[in-house]
């Protein structure tokens, strides 16, 4: 007790360490009412450091080769001890980071959370929603596996649509006019250095907003009151509430160790429960294996593509779409933010989960 | 019944022992494949042989090669008269080089000189060069 005391002491003299933990951690209280959804955020950080840590450790085996990618993903995964442990949580990690990060969305949706003055966060955490997806599909590639080289040339076969410069678009993407060597290194460099680095900038933006601003009260219950027009900054206060440390953070670290343990099950049980068994075949270009689809949180773009009649309509109905979520806030400008009180928001909300599972499922079964 | 402050104390104690105890417990489980997986491959060197053709080594001359993870090397000096070394200098581990016009090993880090059967003729190197079992088959030389 005395070394950790001398410790605390020491730091405490040069940083002020006990304030900082008193402001942040035991005098930082957040809304009584406050519910589980808030603690998706912690989920999505563990899981993220995850990856990144699992993904450092594939870095030291894994070969951006195009003779070699295959080989020395089924080296890690047969040979290095514990290799199919590291890789397959980096694998199925990135699944269940799409899923927990849609369920963030939805809560913050629903809870409407992204409302002035939290415009800001909304939309860099938009923007970590498709850098995470542009995480996942280059680490697809990378394994070079039949499932990789076709699912990235339909993927980038997609900007050819639109007019005009599609064709650049997709030359770009794939430096060179087919997937190949150049598409290895580009997208290799992006998904361990380009958008891990951005991501990790967005990241550092979408925390300061949500601390700045402080957290929002769940409307719920019976003494939540709209909060009044605001017209200059104001962090939000929650006095009277909990702590977040311990109570909340205990919470939000059962939620945690939930989702590991989901993480684990699926890791040790069901590891190709995401992967089909094309991603067990080195990359042939010279032969497209059947029934090639992307992953499930690509295929509602992928079904809207083939329902309209020129691919162009598509992706302009797809780039509607997303920038309509991304600017949500802008739009949604009243006040309001009780669910009962919003039926037509709730009636879009769910309309919108079963349009994105109706195409979902539509796209796998077709 | 009321609950004294040492009863709490202990259960304290013991709360705070298995929280700990289990926390161990996980991180071992998370750390041990993590070294696994960075640990280098353990390989069973003792079976390990080399196969080397007898026109890669000139005649008086040397020929480097890749022995067990450790860099090696054999020389030819009377034909058909193979013998092989680790080229690792026995004094601080650096690599010998040959040098064919005085038949002998020099390692460039602190001047060390080893004659053509590996003993020390010079500097500092406290041993001689570790000598590496050679055999002939045909056309081919194994080392090991
Ligand atoms: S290491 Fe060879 S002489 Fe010092």
């Amino acid at each position: 007790m005395s070394l950790r005391k001398f410790i605390v002491d020491w730091l405490d003299l040069r940083l002020g360490v006990r304030d900082l933990v008193e402001q942040n951690l035991t005098r930082y209280l957040l809304p009584r009412n406050i519910n589980i959804w808030y603690s998706l955020g912690a989920v999505l950080l563990t899981l993220f450091g995850l990856q990144f840590l699992t993904g450092f450790l594939l870095l030291i085996y894994y070969v951006p080769d195009t003779t070699q990618a295959f080989a020395s993903v089924k080296h890690i995964t047969n040979e290095v001890p514990y290799g199919w442990l590291i890789r397959n949580t980096h694998a199925v990690g990135s699944n269940l980071i799409v899923v927990v990060l849609l369920l963030h969305m939805l809560s913050a949706l629903f809870m409407s959370a992204y409302k002035k003055p939290r415009e800001l966060t909304w939309l860099f955490g938009f923007i970590l929603f498709n850098l995470t997806l542009a995480l996942c599909l280059t680490g697809y590639l990378l394994p070079w596996s039949q499932l990789s080289f076709w699912a990235t040339t339909v993927a980038t076969e997609a900007p050819g649509a639109i007019p005009v410069v599609g064709e650049h678009v997709v030359r770009f993407l794939r430096g060179g006019a087919m997937v190949g060597e150049a598409t290895l290194g580009r997208f290799f460099a992006l998904h361990v250095m380009g958008l891990p680095l951005l991501f990790a900038l967005m990241l550092g933006l979408h925390l300061f907003c949500v601390r700045r601003a402080g957290i929002s009260r769940p409307p719920f219950g019976r003494d939540y009151r709209p909060a009044p027009k605001r017209h200059s900054f104001e962090h939000e206060y929650h006095p009277g509430g909990i702590p977040f440390f311990p109570n909340y953070a205990v919470k939000e670290g059962a939620v945690v160790c939930f989702f590991l343990a989901l993480l684990a099950v699926l890791v040790f049980f069901a590891p190709n429960l995401f992967i089909p068994p094309a991603a067990f075949e080195p990359a042939n270009p010279f032969v497209t294996p059947e029934r090639i689809k992307p992953e499930w949180y690509f295929l509602w773009a992928y079904q809207t593509l083939k329902i309209f009649p020129s691919e162009a309509m598509g992706l302009a109905v797809q780039g509607a779409a997303m920038t309509f979520l991304a600017l949500l806030p802008f739009i949604d400008r009243f006040s309001e933010r009780r669910p009962a009180r919003r039926p037509l928001f709730v009636g879009c909300f769910v309309l919108g989960i079963l349009l994105f599972i109706g195409l979902s499922l539509w796209g796998h079964w077709s | 019944m009321d609950i004294k402050a040492d009863d709490i104390n202990r259960r304290r104690v013991l709360l705070g022992t298995l929280l700990g105890g289990l926390g161990a417990v996980l991180a071992a489980a998370g750390v041990y494949p993590v070294w696994r997986f960075l640990a280098p491959p353990a390989t069973d060197e003792a079976l390990d042989q080399v196969t080397l053709f007898r026109d890669q080594v000139p005649l008086g001359g040397a020929h480097f090669f890749n022995f067990r993870g450790r860099p090696a090397v054999i020389i030819q000096m009377r034909p058909g008269d193979f013998t092989a070394f680790s080229a690792v200098c026995t004094h601080l581990g650096c690599v010998v080089q040959w040098q064919a016009a005085e038949q002998r090993f020099l390692c460039p880090c602190h001047a060390g000189l080893f004659s053509a059967d590996g003993a020390v003729i010079g500097g500092p190197p406290p041993r001689p060069l570790e000598r590496l079992a050679v055999s002939l088959r045909d056309d081919r030389i194994l080392v090991g």
